[in-house]
């Protein structure tokens, strides 16, 4: 995990809500394969952190390169988007396709793959992601983890670099967080690069390169999870103290 | 959310299995239409002097209310969007343009939109031809149906924007944001995201839409268009009876917006469920 090179680089980024300073100068670079958790309480600027490494927020000042296209002058935000997946708390399934055709859609429009390549590759996925059985149904028929497992198999169909999660279990019932979380630690055995906003400290003990906790709009602490949980910092232990007491 | 498929949907496929659906769930309200139309009818036999002469003497006028509705609704669904997605563009100059649009619009009742299309549009026309010395421009003779249609068709282009803009933003934001965030542009998520979810939720007040400017198309009497209204109040200034003419022409009318109801209802429900 130490070898090769960043494949995103934050560099000093700063971003304001109104009156509000979100991000205040955060650096981060994320290597090849790495697999970051980030946590931090509400508010603190972790999603907004994670929203604008694929510019679906746009950063007022500093930096963000992305397998090697910087987003300040990329001329084409699209084609850096393809290699980025991303994952949503409210998982945002196409309301009106089925599973299917959520997968079969952007392949075929974004990648402008062949129809029959597409239902092939999100076939695979749907069986990747454990639920293979439910192309034909539409989203509201299916439970919240089967919905984020669909959007996690989405991201996947169309072949990213990198994957972002956007605290992917934050809207789920209990019973079903498991079930998300196995599909993520599938991923991350793979070797994906993911960036991960999560307060499951169970699949950041497991699959986690590095931990980070962000807080105020600034990185607090940043280490390896064994260092991270048995940090002396004391804004990281109390929040630890808080999360894991859950 | 519960694991198994909503009951609704089961229920109404089996409905559909059992071919129950076609037979027992027909729309009560057709009951209005046929009622109306049977009472065209008995006039129209009981007392054919006034009642099936007229009809047949306004039947031209009853084509061109047909056409000027469904013409100016078809150009009006058009408008519309462009009007809508207008004034949802993060282009300040285009959001301006339509906004203006749908402002002065609204603000100006359409029967004297209507009147400026025919009296005043086509003399602006003249003036200018007059002036750049372009004799097509200054030859120019408004045709009274095409500049109704234009009348219609911008007056409720903007009611339409509104509409649709409503429609658009009540699609919720992270449906844009999961298209973009997969590489779609713009463009590609209207189309393939938004918009279509959009459609079904403005279903029925562009319905609405259809069954007012049907209704509203009556003004176009007042520029020299031959439509319904028109052929009704040349009936009667040679004929002297408003009762039976009138009430002839309201009937005419109700059962042309009854249908349309009923056409609106059935649109509605198809696009309910899957497809």
């Amino acid at each position: 995990m130490n070898s090769g090179e960043p494949i995103i680089q934050i560099k000093d980024v700063h971003k304001h809500f109104g009156r509000v300073h979100a991000l205040r100068g955060v650096s981060l670079d994320v290597r090849k394969g790495e697999v970051v958790v980030i946590i931090g309480p509400s508010g603190s600027g972790k999603s907004t952190l994670l929203r604008c490494i694929n510019r679906l927020e746009e950063y007022d000042a500093g930096n963000i390169v992305v397998d090697g296209i910087s987003l300040d002058n990329a001329k084409n935000i699209n084609i850096v988007r393809q290699e980025i997946g991303m994952v949503f708390q409210s998982f945002n399934l196409f309301a009106h396709l089925t599973v299917l055709k959520n997968l079969v859609l952007t392949q075929r429009v974004v990648r402008k793959r062949s129809n029959e390549e597409s239902e092939r590759i999100a076939l695979e996925l749907l069986n990747k992601v454990g639920i293979p059985d439910k192309a034909e149904a539409f989203p509201i028929q299916l439970s919240g983890g089967q919905q984020q497992r669909v959007a996690i198999a989405r991201a996947l169909a169309m072949n990213p670099k990198i994957m972002l999660f956007d605290e992917p279990t934050s809207a789920l019932d209990p019973e079903m967080i498991k079930e998300v979380l196995d599909v993520m630690l599938d991923l991350a055995k793979e070797g994906m690069t993911m960036v991960v906003v999560s307060h499951e400290m169970g699949f950041a003990r497991a699959a986690a390169d590095r931990m980070i906790l962000v807080d105020e709009g600034q990185i607090v602490e940043e280490a390896v999870p064994d260092k991270f949980f048995a940090s002396t910092n004391e804004r990281t232990k109390l929040f630890l103290s808080k999360v894991l007491h859950m | 959310m519960a694991e198994q498929p909503e009951p609704s949907s089961n229920g109404s496929k089996l409905l559909r299995t059992l071919g129950v659906e076609s037979t027992m769930r027909i729309d009560p309200w057709w009951g209005l239409v046929v009622l109306v139309i049977i009472l065209i009818v008995v006039l129209c036999v009981v007392s054919a002097d006034p009642f099936w002469n007229m009809l047949r003497f306004v039947s031209d006028g009853i084509l061109i209310t047909v056409i000027i509705t469904v013409s100016s609704f078809v150009l009006v669904l058009v408008l519309g969007l462009f009007g809508g997605l207008g004034r949802l563009s993060q282009n300040r100059f285009i959001y301006a343009l339509a906004t203006v649009y749908v402002e002065i619009v609204r603000g100006i009742p359409l029967l004297v939109q209507l009147i400026w299309w025919y009296y005043a549009f086509p003399a602006v026309i003249k003036e200018v031809g007059n002036s750049l010395g372009i004799q097509v421009l200054a030859d120019y003779q408004a045709n009274p149906i095409a500049m109704a249609i234009v009348g219609m068709t911008v007056c409720y282009g903007a009611y339409m924007s509104e509409i649709y803009r409503a429609g658009i933003q009540s699609i919720p934001r992270g449906q844009m944001e999961a298209a973009r965030s997969l590489g779609m542009t713009r463009f590609q998520a209207m189309r393939h995201i938004i918009l279509p979810q959009a459609i079904r939720v403005v279903l029925p007040p562009v319905g609405n839409e259809f069954i007012a400017l049907l209704k509203d198309s009556s003004l176009v009497s007042v520029v020299a268009v031959t439509d319904l209204t028109r052929r009704g109040r040349e009936y009667m200034s040679t004929h002297f009876n408003p009762i039976e003419t009138w009430t002839m022409v309201a009937l005419v009318y109700l059962v042309m917006t009854l249908l349309s109801a009923r056409g609106v209802a059935w649109i509605e429900k198809r696009s309910k469920f899957e497809r």
